[in-house]
């Protein structure tokens, strides 16, 4: 690998992880086209490196998220069984399929991603409904306006049933799933968006961890492009989450929406 | 005076598991940059090994005396691999400080998959 190679790999994965931060996604969907466009990385490898970026990201997000106390810590413990067991059983699958396969799995993810992308941001901001006569309740307080939301959870089945299958595309494509999860916690079980962003992140890097040493000893990390995306992603995510304070993102989420298509259209035709 | 010392005890887990995280994190951060650190150093041109190492060959390259800058990539995404291992069996503890039986139980299930993943892909 030359310098040159070497920073555009670095800075590529600071702009995936600014990008996945600015949108509230991990950067597993803008780093693996990233890897298989630009440095023609088999699947295999741009997942196993987007795994890794999965965990650096989510462990040290999660740690400040546990600081404001907006994880729901035993929800999240509790549908980790059902995530790691999904991962597991991913990562196993992801290894007897081929590159090409894999590809337009992944081509058909990108898809749903970018429909799901923009419904959400067509959707108005309606005021949150939380329910006090469920389970594992929690309580924040908000920031902007110091309130303390309490709040319990409903319909917890359900809820493994989504986390398996959120498990199952981690371990298969190498990406957060939170796309999944969120909305599934806020609209099944009615946990306030905060509170499902916060949880979901915090059990990603289990989840991601359950089908990294599958990855690892099929052969697919390689030590140079998953130590330098994985630090550059980590980096990238710092800096979204800090614009993301500033930058509204309504327009950023079309335009990434619309590229996240493109890039599925290209994958497609390969 | 009495109620800090339960609102300590209940966030036992939190503290522990937001510290784990952090403690993985920069373990792993740091020994992947140093890794990258000693790659450039060597302008770029130590050449990638020719077939991925065991983990029980990167803990021997570790130890031998003569650092591989792959080596400690190696470790340092090993050791990032191993922080929700690390962060699940803080949270066992965790739980278990608090005296909640049934989510000491819940973690050790968690943990109990994890480890079937790691020895299955030790031992395979």
């Amino acid at each position: 690998m030359t310098l040159w190679s070497f920073l555009i790999l670095l800075l590529g994965g600071v702009a995936t992880g600014t990008i996945g931060a600015l949108l509230g996604l991990g950067g597993g969907v803008f780093l693996i086209p990233f890897l298989v466009f630009v440095f023609n990385l088999p699947m295999h490898q741009a997942i196993a490196t987007s795994i890794v970026a999965v965990i650096a990201t989510s462990s040290a997000g999660a740690a400040m998220n546990i600081e404001r106390q907006t994880v729901n810590i035993r929800l999240g413990m509790l549908l980790e069984i059902a995530t790691v067991l999904g991962a597991i059983l991913g990562g196993l699958t992801a290894n007897y399929l081929s590159n090409y396969t894999l590809t337009k799995i992944f081509a058909a993810l990108l898809l749903i991603v970018s429909v799901v992308m923009i419904r959400r941001n067509r959707g108005s901001n309606k005021h949150e409904i939380v329910f006090q006569d469920g389970i594992l309740g929690g309580s924040f307080v908000e920031g902007t306006s110091g309130e303390t939301v309490t709040y319990t959870v409903k319909r917890v089945p359900a809820l493994l049933a989504v986390s398996v299958v959120a498990g199952n595309i981690s371990g298969l494509l190498g990406v957060g799933g939170g796309i999944f999860k969120v909305p599934a916690m806020h609209i099944i079980s009615a946990l306030p968006m905060k509170a499902a962003a916060a949880t979901s992140n915090f059990m990603i890097g289990v989840t991601a961890a359950a089908s990294a040493f599958i990855y690892f000893s099929h052969g697919h990390l390689n030590p140079l492009v998953g130590s330098t995306a994985a630090l550059g992603v980590l980096a990238g995510s710092f800096l979204g989450v800090k614009l993301s304070r500033t930058i509204k993102s309504k327009a950023l989420i079309w335009i990434f929406a619309a590229v996240l298509l493109f890039i599925s259209v290209e994958l497609f035709m390969r | 005076m009495t109620e800090q010392p339960v609102e300590a005890i209940q966030h036992t887990v939190e503290r522990w598991t937001s510290r784990s995280l952090k403690f993985g994190v920069s373990l792993s951060g740091g020994v992947m940059v140093f890794g990258l650190i000693l790659f450039a150093a060597q302008s770029f041109s130590t050449p990638l090994p020719q077939h991925n190492p065991t983990m029980s060959e990167i803990l021997r390259n570790l130890t031998s005396g003569s650092i591989n800058p792959f080596t400690l990539m190696y470790a340092g995404l090993i050791l990032l691999m191993l922080t929700p291992f690390l962060r699940v069996l803080t949270a066992v503890a965790g739980f278990a400080a608090e005296k909640d039986k049934k989510f000491v139980l819940v973690s050790l299930a968690v943990f109990f998959f994890l480890m079937v993943e790691l020895l299955y892909s030790l031992y395979r």
